[in-house]
């Protein structure tokens, strides 16, 4: 599957070319806030794909501590009356 | 809108040429799919669905360890991509698998060549920083560059509302909020 060379189904057609890279990359670099303002000929595609895969830990990281903590929260009010207050308020917006 | 096309069996030029057309008109309705879908990720509304149904599953389900949430998080998270994206596919896929203790896979390394996507002119820093990012998006160990790079953009887009989203709720049950029964919450709160 992987070993065929970069021809794909898809959009990108048989060869990427460097133009491409380079138009992903900025696509990409949006997406990081980090780089979001800057230039995107300043910024290096290498720079682009570490500061991506900070954010993607970064954001584990966060859904990690707010498990830990919803899990805190659901135990602690054992009520069914708060959780439906808070449903309802949700789907109240 | 069918466009009376005279005949196209007959001339195969026609044929090869509305082939061409099709596939391109196809490559940028899949891009402005794509776009959509990352859109959607950001929307108040496609936050508060997933609100509710996470609070759902957790209500149902009675177990509340941290691990039970964080499953329940992404598997809601996936179940919202409705199998448009492979990170959510691999997110349910393992689920089903681990379910019915997960075979280690054998990591195919040995044989791999070493240009994964065979196309020129990548540094092998770039390389290095493509794979690390292959392992972070489920599913993506082994995507061509413009797939990995798909991906990764709805996955982040995701992740940033399931971020939002657990936020909010967390600030719900913890502090009341700043809704009306707030005297009802307060008086259940147990010391």
């Amino acid at each position: 599957m992987s070993s065929r060379r970069s021809r794909s189904r898809q959009s990108s057609g048989s060869r990427i070319t460097d133009d491409q890279i380079i138009d992903l990359v900025s696509k990409l670099q949006q997406l990081i806030p980090e780089l979001r303002g800057r230039r995107s000929d300043k910024v290096s595609a290498s720079k682009v794909l570490q500061e991506t895969c900070n954010y993607i830990r970064n954001l584990h990281r966060q859904v990690d501590g707010l498990s830990d903590r919803l899990s805190q929260l659901l135990a602690s009010t054992d009520t069914d009356s708060d959780q439906a207050a808070v449903i309802r308020s949700l789907l109240m917006e | 809108m069918a466009s009376s096309i005279p005949a196209p069996d007959t001339c195969p030029e026609f044929k090869r040429r509305k082939r061409r057309i099709t596939d391109d008109s196809l490559a940028s309705s899949h891009s402005h799919q794509r776009n959509q879908r990352i859109k959607r990720w950001r929307t108040q509304r496609e936050q508060h669905f997933y609100s509710s149904k996470l609070i759902q599953a957790l209500h149902r389900s009675r177990r509340t360890s941290a691990k039970e949430v964080h499953e329940t998080a992404y598997r809601v998270l996936a179940v919202l991509a409705r199998g448009t994206t492979r990170w959510s596919r691999a997110i349910l896929t393992a689920r089903k698998m681990t379910k019915h203790k997960r075979a280690k896979v054998p990591s195919n390394t040995r044989w791999r060549r070493p240009a994964i996507n065979g196309e020129k002119r990548k540094t092998p820093v770039v390389q290095k920083k493509l794979k690390a990012l292959g392992r972070l998006v489920p599913g993506c160990r082994k995507l061509s560059f413009t797939n990995l790079l798909e991906e990764t953009s709805d996955y982040i887009a995701a992740l940033e509302m399931q971020v939002r989203a657990m936020t909010a709720i967390t600030e719900l049950l913890a502090g009341g909020g700043p809704q009306p029964p707030a005297d009802r919450l307060a008086s259940n709160v147990n010391s």
